[in-house]
């Protein structure tokens, strides 16, 4: 194991941790002392985080632990994006988000935010300028702020099933009020499929944070290219 | 409850310490967990109904630390409503304990019952948490309304209205409001039980959408009921406190409905069960309800006879019997469909434990509400024969069948056999269950009574 393996791996047990202590403080001190040991925001993301988030993801779907635990995990890197990550990429010159803006949520009915925090700050570390709208968001919300936030793409999580009939509304929500050219609409979460985000007519599906990234970028890409929304 | 007392709760929703709500559930999260270490309340898979009197009264109080401490979120207002020990304990001992439902002939009465109790539990049934499509929907309230045990019907829901997406808040909710009162009082007529209290109309999701649905003549009387809803957990708004406002000056009966998760806020078995009997004090304080109808859900699988599940409620169960006189119903919620011989296991574990621990019965709710009108008349039967034939059984006893019944089913909770729709199972002329579905009923009620079951209790 390489000193750069071994050091991510030190900061990942730390996070650990925090998250178990439901700590954030000791999280935002571990996050700024490996960006000031040189680890860039997004490596720093990719080394640390996402692989902690993940693995409570999986050990969640086998409710080996239970909500509470994500909570905390949410808690701690919430603070660790808005105190540390943010920061330094705005130092960076990262507060020019090129790649588009993405306004997102925890659908209406779910309080979950572990998912959503970990696209959110992917998204961000990856050039994105987001607008997370935190929990429980209902489809005329996502809709406003999409609006007041002129945003290309409005980004939906769902970990309850019960919560996906309000993803689909705000589907037919944004059909009904004439604004599927405006916004790119796009899902996830433990219970969303592809096929169901197809069925419902959504433009985009990520299966993770990373997928999650790829599908805002290509339809970026796709809108650059031809700005009409296919549908109209 | 006093008429004043809806005054005070609104004056401290209003004044009540401010909080975001992720603040709320990390608060309620944490004291759960010191609760459940403190009362040493512990989940045994190895017994899923513990008789253990020491455990649901530890229960009881772990739930009452917590709502006294914690509180209730107003999501209106971001605030929490909170109440001295002393209120708590004065609103829980003048609860009703008795509950008359419905009419002339058709009334029942649903009391508080208590551990291994020999009085019947009172059987709810009707589509509660299985949508319907408009055509079906008439269908499967007669099928639930027609049969014998069944006492109360739940009018469920349908999503449209003459195909048209309905939308809370809008004029198609308050149309589809009345009529899905008025087929649900069609169903009970037409099944020659026209004073049957029903107990919801569910398509309403607003207070304006349920209040329409109030109607003596073809829509709900005064003796039958609305569900006045928690939102998980310990949480309400005016839109709900303004439920309990009409359905006092209408005289209707308040229903109850918590639909605590199970892995969620709570955690795991034991704080699921703290959390759980601290909704149903919400119920006692807030809504002042004539009876509480417990929706124990599962996180992923959006039902209650998993191993967590069957503790949950019956661990739940013993700690109302023992320290309450609330009138307690159960909702047993499956992951299965008609047709299908899981759907009845789920069912049978459901009624035995929630009986014996001291509820009053609801069911089914089936495949987890993923599949419109695969529900039927013919399982809420069966969970009322299955109830009934539980009333001579111990907690040991009911431990017992858990563990017998659950490896007929619990490898299907994560891949479900959701089983076929309605017209596929009932003969939609006759309205009777067709005769696969009839055979595989009769098949399973023969198997529980050659495992011990004595089906045919008065």
């Amino acid at each position: 194991m390489t000193q750069a393996e071994t050091d991510l791996e030190a900061y990942r047990n730390i996070l650990q941790q925090a998250i178990e202590d439901g700590a954030p403080a000791a999280g935002v001190q571990m996050a700024q002392e490996a960006l000031s040991a040189g680890l860039s925001p997004l490596a720093f993301f990719r080394g640390v985080i996402e692989p902690v988030l993940t693995d409570i993801g999986e050990r969640f779907s086998r409710l080996e632990i239970f909500l509470p635990e994500l909570m905390r995990a949410g808690m701690v890197v919430k603070a660790i994006q808005a105190q540390v990550l943010e920061p330094a990429i705005r130092a960076a010159g990262g507060q020019n988000f090129s790649e588009g803006t993405v306004v997102i949520g925890t659908a209406q009915g779910d309080i979950h935010d572990i998912g959503k925090n970990m696209v959110a700050l992917m998204l961000q570390v990856n050039g994105f300028r987001v607008v997370d709208l935190g929990t429980n968001i209902n489809p005329k919300a996502f809709i406003e702020a999409a609006r007041r936030e002129n945003a290309d793409i409005i980004a939906m999580s769902s970990l309850l099933t019960p919560s996906m009939p309000y993803i689909r509304d705000t589907v037919q929500l944004a059909e009904g009020l004439g604004l599927r050219g405006r916004f790119l609409l796009i899902a996830g979460g433990a219970p969303v499929t592809r096929a169901w985000a197809e069925s419902i007519g959504l433009d985009g599906f990520g299966e993770d944070a990373v997928e999650a990234v790829e599908v805002c970028r290509r339809l970026m890409a796709n809108r650059r290219a031809a700005p009409t929304h296919p549908s109209l | 409850m006093q008429s004043n007392w809806l005054i005070e709760i609104m004056k401290r929703a209003q004044t009540g310490p401010f909080m975001k709500e992720n603040e709320f559930d990390l608060l309620l999260a944490k004291r759960i967990k010191a609760l459940v270490k403190q009362y040493g309340i512990q989940y045994d898979p190895n017994n899923l109904v513990p008789a253990d009197d020491g455990l649901a009264d530890r229960v009881f109080q772990a739930a009452l630390d917590l709502f006294v401490d914690v509180g209730v979120y107003c999501q209106t207002t971001e605030r929490c409503i909170r109440f001295s020990r002393d209120e708590v304990l004065a609103l829980v001992a003048q609860a009703r304990s008795e509950i008359v439902l419905g009419t002339g002939k058709d009334a029942v009465v649903m009391r508080h019952r208590g551990v291994e109790d020999p009085q019947r539990a009172v059987m709810h049934s009707g589509p509660t948490g299985t949508p319907c499509t408009e055509r079906y929907h008439p269908l499967i309230l007669l099928s639930c309304a027609q049969e014998p045990l069944v006492d109360c019907l739940g009018a469920g829901s349908v999503s449209t209205y003459f195909g048209a997406k309905i939308l809370p808040g809008s004029p198609l909710e308050i149309l589809g409001s009345r009529r899905d009162a008025g087929v649900a009082r069609e169903a009970v007529r037409m099944a020659g039980r026209p004073g049957m209290h029903i107990n919801d109309v569910a398509v309403s999701l607003t207070c304006a959408g349920k209040m329409a649905a109030l109607d003596p003549a073809a829509g709900l009387r005064p003796s039958d009921g609305f569900l006045v809803s928690q939102m998980v957990e310990l949480k309400t708004d005016f839109d709900q406190l303004s439920r309990v406002a009409a359905l006092y000056n209408y005289g209707g009966v308040i229903v109850d409905l918590m639909t605590p998760l199970i892995g969620g806020v709570g955690g795991a078995a034991p704080g699921t069960a703290v959390v759980s009997v601290a909704d149903h004090l919400l119920g006692v304080v807030l809504y002042d309800a004539d009876y509480h109808m417990f929706s124990l859900t599962h996180l992923h699988y959006v039902n209650n006879t998993d191993p967590l599940g069957i503790w949950v409620q019956a661990v739940v169960g013993q700690a109302l019997a023992r320290n309450t006189p609330i009138v307690a119903l159960n909702d047993i919620y499956v992951v299965s469909g008609p047709g299908t011989k899981e759907l009845l296991y789920e069912c049978a574990v459901g009624a035995i434990v929630g009986t014996v621990c001291g509820f009053n019965m609801q069911g089914a709710g089936t495949t987890g509400g993923f599949r419109a009108d695969h529900t039927t008349g013919l399982e809420a039967r069966f969970i009322a024969e299955v109830s009934r034939a539980s009333l001579s059984l111990s907690r040991a006893d009911a431990a017992g069948w858990a563990q017998a019944l659950l490896p007929r089913y619990q490898e299907t909770l994560t891949n479900p056999n959701r089983g076929k729709p309605f017209p596929e199972v009932y003969d939609v002329e006759t309205v009777q269950p067709k005769e696969e579905w009839l055979a595989m009923y009769h098949a399973v009620k023969d198997e529980l009574a050659g495992l011990g079951l004595k089906f045919g209790n008065p």
